[in-house]
Order: structure tokens, then sequence, then C-alpha cells
């Protein structure tokens, strides 16, 4: 128990530059996979061409099945190493299961909510921003939530291409026979996913009470 | 009642799963000589290697379980019984499983891995193959050629500005990683990238890196046309690859050591890269460029 508690003491310095690696990499990926795939799944429920949804949901699928040492070998030529590639990667591997959420969200939505606001003349973008959005506020939380958790898992990729992060205390302590390494590594995913979901949760909380209020107020 | 039959269906569905999953549970519990690699192609060049010999000298049969991540993973399921042969590099006694005397004289390494691994864990450590795979400082050529790089401390004056790539674990390695290089050497670089070994070379290759540590035996330090630099002031310690083997196999399968014993001494470094080059950079699988070799050496007939 001394040994680990030394330990701790001794490698705090590591260990928090990990953890912040580690942050950085899964808050950038999962910020900018949320950037890319809401905008896309609002695109495509209003998308007409059937065959076009059918190819970006193949693709974005397409995606997460693609090994990630295969992805960031050939990711060098292009982004080089460290944490560009690590981030686009990850970004990639987020795309998928918030576009779904995203799309199921609105799908979800009642239509006849939207013909009565279509009928007291509410635009396309009215419709999308006061009823849609906080209508389907509870899937897009739930896929982001789920991906940022996911993605706290994966980003022991960046470990891979020299970014560093949580995974190189894992991958270097299971090299060189330190399990408090490890350990500690693993302890800290663990507390990060937590806490971020925890926070995702709040963030949810405060839109929907939010959002609900003003969607309240104007239908 | 079509509910009913969908629920039938349903059922049927998991039950499969449950027989997949417990088919492939009971498969560690048959009479087979399991054997490990590491996730570097040598290794499991070696792997197929062991499994034809154990297969053609002797009525066992043999799996080979590719991917293990690390050495001390290696190390770890053959004292459990997961594994029962494997290769490994006599540098691995520094790795913390046991107290060492710390030497860089190849013998003397070699003789505490045999007695260490036998003592603390019950492995037989067979004297080795015949060639070393150890960590070796590289650069692009032309770099080597215009900065006049041919040892480890001609890169001195220029660390500072230069970015290191390495596999994922020589920055923790106790008395052969970073930390002892810097003092043994007397500098550090501007910057390290630990990342996955496979793509060290790729990234010093595309300028992504200055200067990597690669593994002495790689075909693509040929590929990618880098130079190693010699370690002028002897800092890594010897890693000569031996066959290792449960000493609990040994005795229910005698035959099995007798077949592996045939490798000992056969192998050089000329040759390991020649096979690792086949199967890196010619995409040839491990096992035909393992068979292959041992029907050319005539282990094997044809």
């Amino acid at each position: 128990m001394t040994d680990i508690w030394n330990f701790l003491q001794s490698r705090m310095p590591d260990l928090l530059t990990a953890l912040r690696e580690h942050l950085v990499i899964s808050f950038s990926s999962i910020l900018l996979g949320s950037l890319i795939a809401i905008p896309l799944g609002i695109a495509l429920v209003y998308n007409r061409i059937r065959w076009l949804n059918t190819v970006i949901f193949f693709i974005a699928n397409l995606m997460q099945t693609v090994p990630s040492l295969a992805l960031l070998a050939v990711l060098i030529p292009l982004l080089g190493i460290g944490i560009k590639p690590a981030i686009f990667a990850l970004l990639l591997y987020s795309i998928m299961p918030i576009l779904r959420n995203t799309y199921d969200g609105f799908h979800a939505v009642d239509r006849h909510v939207l013909e009565s606001a279509r009928g007291m003349g509410y635009s396309t973008m009215q419709r999308i921003f006061t009823i849609q959005l906080p209508l389907s506020l509870p899937y897009i939380m739930s896929g982001i939530r789920i991906t940022t958790v996911y993605i706290i898992s994966w980003a022991t990729l960046a470990s891979l291409i020299g970014a560093g992060g949580i995974g190189q205390l894992i991958i270097s302590g299971m090299g060189v026979n330190k399990p408090e390494l490890v350990f500690a590594g693993a302890i800290g995913a663990i507390a990060l996913a937590f806490i971020a979901d925890w926070l995702l949760g709040l963030l949810e909380k405060w839109l929907s009470g939010k959002f609900g209020r003003m969607g309240g107020a104007e239908a | 009642m079509r509910k009913l039959f969908q629920n039938g269906k349903i059922a049927f569905a998991a039950l499969c799963l449950l027989g997949v999953a417990v088919g492939l549970s009971g498969c560690g519990k048959n009479e087979k000589i399991v054997i490990g690699a590491q996730t570097f192609t040598e290794a499991k060049i070696l792997a197929e290697m062991y499994r034809a010999l154990i297969e053609d000298r002797t009525d066992a049969n043999a799996v080979v379980i590719p991917d293990l991540a690390s050495s001390p993973l290696v190390v770890s399921a053959i004292k459990r019984g997961d594994l029962d042969v494997a290769t490994l590099y006599s540098g691995e006694i520094f790795n913390n499983h046991f107290p060492i005397v710390d030497t860089r004289d190849r013998e003397a390494v070699l003789q505490q891995a045999k007695e260490g691994f036998d003592r603390y864990f019950g492995f037989k450590w067979f004297d080795p193959l015949g060639y070393e795979n150890t960590y070796a400082f590289s650069v692009r050529k032309e770099v080597a050629a215009k900065r006049g790089y041919r040892n480890i401390s001609d890169v001195k004056p220029d660390a500072d500005s230069m970015r290191l790539g390495v596999d994922t674990t020589w920055l923790e390695r106790p008395s052969d990683g970073y930390p002892a290089f810097t003092k043994h050497y007397g500098f550090t670089f501007g910057s390290t990238f630990p990342m996955e070994l496979a793509l060290v070379y790729s990234a010093v290759a595309h300028e992504q890196v200055d200067i990597v540590l690669a593994y002495s035996t790689d075909s693509r330090l040929k590929a990618y046309d880098l130079t190693t630099l010699e370690d002028d002031k002897r800092f890594f310690p010897p890693f000569d690859a031996s066959t290792v083997m449960r000493k609990d196999t040994i005795e229910k399968y005698p035959g099995a050591e007798a077949a592996l014993s045939e490798l000992i001494g056969t192998l050089n470094v000329d040759t390991m890269i020649d096979l690792n080059y086949q199967v890196d950079i010619e995409k040839k699988s491990e096992r035909e460029v393992a068979l292959a070799y041992l029907r050319k050496v005539g282990l094997l007939k044809e």
C-alpha cells in the first residue's frame, strides 16, 4: 500500500500530464464530432434524396470498423504523429453514434406537432430550432454521453501514435511489468469517464430546462 | 402464437451464442501445446517454426496465439500455464521479474535469464537461437550522411532539437530505458514520442521524427533506408533470442523439447531480417515464411 502511495507521489507530474493529454484528446474529438454529426444528422432528416442517407450512414458505420492501428498508419503521411492524427481518428469513430441518435431523435418528434407548427406559419428553421431540437435533445444528449464514455476508453489509442494520454501509462506499464502504472492508468480512465458522464448529465438537465421553457413559451 | 414463435427464435439464437461461447472457452482445455507470440513479426515467424517442428516430430498438436501485447504478459501467461512455449530475449531480466546483478556482459545476462526464470518461474530457457534483437538508434540515410552521424554520441550536439520516436515501453524501462540512457550518454532529446513500434519506421521516413529507436532485426530499417547508429558507449544490454518452455510441458512432451532444441544456434541476424522482410514488406504469411525456411535448411522435409 505504501508502495502505491510512494509511486503515486513520485509520478504525479507524469500522471497529471497523461490525464491532461487524455482529456484534451477526448474532449476535442467529441466536440468536433458533435459539430459535424449533429448538423449532418439534421441535414439528413430534411434530405429528400433517400440513397444519399443510406450512403452516409454506410460510410459512418464503415468508419467504426476500421482498425485503429491501420487508420493511424494511413494518417502518418497526411497528419503526421502526435495529437492531430489521434483526434482525427477518434473524431471519425465518434460520428456514427451521435449522427444516428440525432437522426432518430428528430424522427421521433410527433408529426402532428410539426404539422400544426407548419399550419401556424413556422418556417423550417423555426421548426428545427424551437420544436425538433428541444424535443430530440434527450436523444442527442444520450448519443453524446454514450460516445463520450466510449471515446475516453478509445482515446488510449493515442499512445500508439505518440500523443500520450492514459493509454501510454497502461501500455508502458504492461511492457515493463509495473502493475502500479497500469493500475493508475485504469483508475484515471474510469474516473474521467465517470466525471465526464456526470458533467454531461448536468449539461443535459440545464439544456432541457432552458430549451424546455423556451419551447413551451413559444409553442 | 407468432409472438411465441419469435421469442422461440430469439431463445434459440441465444442458445447458439452460448454454445459458441462455451465451445470457445473449452478450447483451452484441449491437449495442445500452446505457443505464444508477441505483436512483432519475428515472434510470429518463430512461433510458426515451433508449431511446424512440434507437429512434425511429435504426435502433439500445437496452436499459436499471436499478438500478445508485451513480454511481461508472455512471461505471466507461461507462468499461469496459458502458454507453453514462446520466444523471449535475454534482456527480459531487466523487466523487474526478479533480483538481478546489473551487467552488460552477454554471457552473464543470458546466465541470469536461464537461472532466474528457472528458479522463480519454472521455465526452461533454451540456449540462444543465434541472433540478437536489440535497440538500435536509427536515422534517415541522407541525414546520417549530411551530419556525419555514425555513433550515438555524434547526435549529442543536435539532440536538443531532435524529435525521438520510440516504442511504448522504452521511456519507462528501469535500467536500459531513457532515464538510464540520459545518464549514460549525457544528453536528452528535444521531444519524445512513444508510439506503436510498427509506426515508428514510417514516422521517421516521413520526417515526422528525426531519430527513432528501432529493433535491430526489423526489416523496415532496410525498406525505409535507415542507418543504424553504433552504441559506442555500450549502453544497451544484450538481447539474445531464446526459446522458452514451461518445465511442466517438457515433462509431458519431452519430444517437443527435443524438436525445439534443433533450432538452437541456427539463426543469425541477417537471416532474421530477411525472414522479417518477407512478411513485413513482401506480405507473405508468417507460416509460409517459417515453413519455407525450415525446408530450406533441412529441418523439414520437402
